[in-house]
């Protein structure tokens, strides 16, 4: 596997604790093959690079919206745990590129007891080269603390 | 493919998707979890990225057949803009789950740059065998004209 995530230290988590970001450092052309054959998706801009060279970004491929999504939701299971996420509310700003490097990152904004379970609001983003190509809201249901 | 006029993209508010029942299976998740780049996930869970690719096949319909729909092709066509996810309960290996939705917005707009796009808006709610509320997407495309 690819991902490198931090453990999450015990702590007290609050408004503005940081979440462990969770790096993608090579984005992967062949996983973007994989995922078009498991989305049925026939969009060429994710396995062919001639289709992208049109669009004058050269001969590159383009990751699959989901999985830049995908990185942001493992940062937050490696945070509070498998079935931690509640909510994704992200805009994408920008495409990542094969081989790019890419870091999910997120910071607590609030705290809510929601149906019994306490629950974080989180920024979220990821950044590729300090700049924020997909960024959001996503709310976690908290482990006990 | 001729570019639709504004009355023809309008009228697909309140197209509804056929509907149905699909479940995920073990290699798909496992496949899918690893194009994410970490490790699968235990207990049957199924990653949380996958609520964009199987709700839409779920329902009856096909990234294919949402180009269609909306009368776009080629590369550059189609942009993501943001997705809503809520996740009411984790989703789960080889469970068959419901899947109903439809269009539920589209509003032609201009890029800054004078550019012509349609907002393309859909949702799809999940439920479980017993009917239980299990997720819910919405997901908002850029069709470029």
């Amino acid at each position: 596997m690819s991902g490198e995530s931090t453990p999450a230290e015990p702590r007290t988590i609050e408004s503005g604790t940081i979440i462990p970001p969770w790096r993608m450092a090579d984005v992967s052309p062949a996983r973007m093959k994989t995922m078009a054959a498991i989305l049925r998706d026939p969009y060429p801009v994710h396995w062919d690079r001639d289709a992208v060279a049109q669009l004058g970004r050269g001969q590159r491929v383009i990751n699959q919206g989901p999985l830049n999504l995908s990185y942001i939701t493992n940062m937050l299971m490696a945070w509070q745990g498998d079935t931690c996420v509640r909510r994704l509310q992200v805009s994408f700003a920008d495409p990542v590129l094969d081989h790019q490097d890419v870091t999910a990152t997120g910071m607590v904004t609030s705290l809510d007891m929601v149906d019994g379970e306490l629950r974080a609001t989180c920024d979220v983003q990821l950044v590729r080269a300090g700049e924020s190509v997909v960024n959001g809201v996503a709310v976690v249901a908290l482990r006990e603390q | 493919m001729d570019s639709p006029t504004e009355a023809e993209v309008l009228a697909l508010v309140g197209h509804r998707f056929p509907g149905g029942t699909r479940t995920i299976e073990h290699w798909e998740n496992w496949l899918l979890t690893d194009c994410t780049g970490r490790n699968p996930l235990p207990h049957q869970l199924v990653h949380p990225v996958a609520l964009f690719h199987v709700p839409i096949q779920g329902a009856g319909t096909s990234i294919a057949e949402l180009f269609a729909l909306g009368q776009v092709e080629g590369p550059g066509s189609v942009g993501l803009d943001s997705y809503d996810w809520e996740y009411f309960q984790p989703l789960h290996e080889d469970v068959d789950y419901r899947f109903e939705g439809g269009v539920t917005d589209v509003e032609r707009c201009q890029t800054a740059g004078g550019k012509t796009y349609d907002r393309f808006v859909f949702s799809i709610d999940l439920s479980d065998p017993q009917g239980a509320p299990v997720a819910r997407i919405t997901n908002h495309w850029r069709l470029r004209r």
